[in-house]
């Protein structure tokens, strides 16, 4: 799975242009699934199991990545840029990204600090004042590679480092997509369905059009969440820790989590001896926040790999995390549908 | 007489070399390689490379800092964090989640933290961390740290040599390998035709910090004249190009007090005779580069300033034209031939 999760990291897809993401993962289920590409774009998926369900379970993860969308052209060819999804304009500056559908370079510059009064020595630009630099002298030569309404994404290398952590870009959530590729490539007990879907990052607009045609009883939001294990943090905002475990939500900003379900997976974790941990603070939200809204309503869990420095280009998780999430979300799904 | 090609290739090779103040001996080595191929050349007490070329007339120094800006590792926290200073004048605002290598026993990997959204309060936004908050992820606990990092230990911003659009580039240490890389092209457009000129080059050390490298190796080279190159400041969004120069467009020559106000207007006679794209760089007092250690070292030596304009200066992301880097060594070498008496 770390091969995985390397290769579809690499992979540009952010919000709305997911394409290469899908194919990539269809390259992956295909000889194992049956599957379709919804109006949207989520790619659902039906794994049969040795067995039918006799509830039916849906696993979600999310193709999307953050990055950005070029809105404008100076006449001096630079790109202005709006966001897409949630970025602290604090790991922008200073950082590079492939542009457009040839994917050139570009970077994000910034006022030099010698040229800055020393009381904003450690103050940001405002947002406004970030651009992308392409290296283009003028207007006319920047659109020969770039439009406005292209996208743009970090350029990161994946790297594995330290004592089994893996650092790239877009782990939010191709960790995720990683684990269920895996659950459909083994094969599962019972039949079961599953959304990769798109535009989680600019409000969940895909999973609310994939729940909505699976139709599930459960389901399951895999995920990756922001673990806060870092200096300087105190210990009750440190969310999650990087090497105990899946984390398992009871709440966060879009989902109050069924008690029920979330001691079902606290109990199973234990008696099945994988690693598990406990969301410990009430923040963020994840596609289980439009699928638990479903049609009549869907009894929903979430299970998310802590990851230090989400949508940032430097995403850190530690890959037994990933491993311990893919054990746990698998017992989950197979307890759920007996 | 242009080869744009080489001039990258050139400036490649000295970006891919480490070398934070004080810690310069991967990129002094890289450029005593490069130095080599016209001239012997020695190593400084104080690590800066000096090359000569022997001659009878005018003793010509040319001067590029070797030295980049990094980060120091100060001490390793309980959970394996590294805490930082900065060495040399590394900008805090621009290393959240960045990738970074650690120069310990070996080089290792690493990731500047950076505040999870759910953590940043109203009265923050806007604000970053000041060096003393920040901390380096290296994935080890405190333990398997020790094996490998020690205090003291640098630490060098992470970045590929990436090519934009029009012949510019991407580097986290174009400050100052492309000093280095004209001077070498610089030599290399002589092609030995010097004149009675005495050349001696110098990549010089800890420029980024002080410039002591400077001040040492021009106090034992005792020239009759220096050249400094480095970078300085090219226009962008909120840096007005009416104050700064412009990418692209040319050498810039110094004029300031503190420099020698009879090579600046030589430089930009050769440079209009010969056709040579500049711009002018004027400054009220010193200069903030090796020119102020150069001119005071020993008896005293004549000293002119060749700027590169660069974009995002002391960042990962550093952003120079290779036409600016050829003309200012088409600018040196004119002005070589002209002191040589090869014009004569």
């Amino acid at each position: 799975m770390l091969k995985l999760i390397k290769e579809l990291s690499a992979i540009p897809g952010i919000s709305g242009r997911e394409n290469q993401v899908r194919d990539f993962i269809i390259e992956q289920i295909k000889d194992y699934a049956e599957y379709k590409v919804d109006p949207l774009g989520n790619l659902i998926v039906f794994r049969k199991g040795r067995k039918p369900a006799n509830h039916k379970v849906m696993i979600d993860a999310h193709m999307d990545e953050v990055g950005f969308i070029i809105t404008d052209i100076t006449s001096e060819g630079f790109l202005h840029f709006a966001k897409v999804g949630g970025i602290n304009t604090a790991v922008l500056a200073g950082r590079r990204v492939k542009v457009g559908s040839k994917g050139i370079n570009g970077v994000f510059g910034i006022k030099p600090i010698h040229l800055v009064d020393k009381e904003d020595e450690t103050n940001l630009p405002a947002a406004d004042e970030l651009y992308i630099d392409i290296g283009a002298s003028n207007k006319e030569e920047a659109f020969k590679y770039v439009q406005p309404g292209d996208s743009a994404w970090f350029s990161s290398e994946t790297v594995e480092f330290g004592n089994g952590f893996i650092k790239s870009k877009a782990l939010d959530d191709r960790a995720g997509c990683a684990i269920l590729i895996k659950m459909i490539q083994n094969e599962p007990e019972y039949d079961m369905w599953f959304s990769f879907s798109v535009q989680e990052e600019i409000g969940l607009r895909g999973a609310a059009a994939s729940a909505f045609t699976i139709a599930p009883e459960y389901a399951i939001a895999v995920e990756t969440t922001t673990a806060a294990d870092i200096p300087g943090v105190k210990d009750d905002k440190r969310v999650c820790i990087l090497g105990s475990g899946g984390t398992v939500s009871f709440m966060d900003r879009s989902t109050l989590y069924g008690k029920e379900l979330f001691d079902r997976a606290l109990e199973l974790a234990k008696g099945k001896n994988i690693p598990c941990q406990v969301k410990m603070l009430v923040a963020g939200g994840n596609n289980a926040g439009a699928i638990h809204k479903s049609r009549g309503g869907v009894k929903t869990l979430s299970v998310s790999i802590p990851c230090r420095y989400l949508h940032s280009p430097a995403c850190v998780i530690k890959y037994e995390d990933a491993e311990s999430s893919l054990a746990l979300v698998s017992a989950l799904a197979e307890d759920f549908a007996k | 007489m242009s080869d744009y090609q080489n001039v990258s290739s050139l400036l490649k090779v000295l970006c891919s070399a480490n070398g934070t103040s004080g810690d310069e001996t991967d990129a002094a080595n890289a450029a005593a390689e490069m130095l080599k191929k016209y001239m012997n050349v020695e190593i400084s007490p104080l690590g800066s490379v000096i090359g000569t070329l022997d001659g009878s007339g005018v003793h010509i120094l040319l001067d590029a800092h070797i030295d980049q800006i990094g980060l120091t590792v100060t001490s390793i926290d309980e959970t394996g964090f590294l805490k930082v200073a900065k060495c040399g004048g590394a900008d805090v605002r621009v290393l959240a989640a960045s990738d970074v290598t650690v120069h310990g026993k070996e080089d290792i990997f690493g990731v500047v933290i950076s505040t999870p959204p759910h953590l940043a309060s109203k009265e923050d936004e806007g604000k970053v961390k000041g060096f003393d908050e920040i901390a380096i992820d290296i994935g080890l606990s405190k333990e398997e740290a020790e094996k490998i990092v020690s205090p003291g230990d640098r630490i060098t911003f992470n970045g590929s040599f990436d090519e934009l659009l029009g012949g510019r580039f991407a580097s986290p240490c174009i400050d100052d390998r492309a000093g280095a890389a004209a001077i070498l092209r610089a030599l290399e457009l002589l092609d030995g035709k010097k004149g009675n000129a005495k050349i001696t080059v110098m990549f010089s050390t800890q420029e980024e910090t002080g410039g002591s490298g400077a001040m040492t190796g021009a106090f034992s080279v005792q020239a009759d004249e220096a050249i400094a190159v480095d970078v300085s400041f090219a226009s962008a969004p909120n840096v007005s190009s009416e104050k700064y120069a412009s990418l692209g467009k040319g050498t810039m020559i110094g004029y300031a007090p503190s420099l020698d106000f009879e090579m600046s207007k030589k430089l930009k006679l050769l440079a209009e005779e010969n056709e040579i794209p500049f711009q002018t760089e004027v400054m009220g007092g010193r200069t903030g580069t090796n020119c102020d250690e150069i001119q005071n070292s020993g008896r005293g030596c004549r000293t002119a300033l060749l700027s590169i304009p660069i974009r995002n200066m002391h960042t990962a992301v550093e952003v120079c034209d290779e036409a600016d880097i050829e003309n200012t060594a088409r600018l040196i070498a004119a002005y070589i031939a002209e002191r040589g008496g090869m014009n004569a």
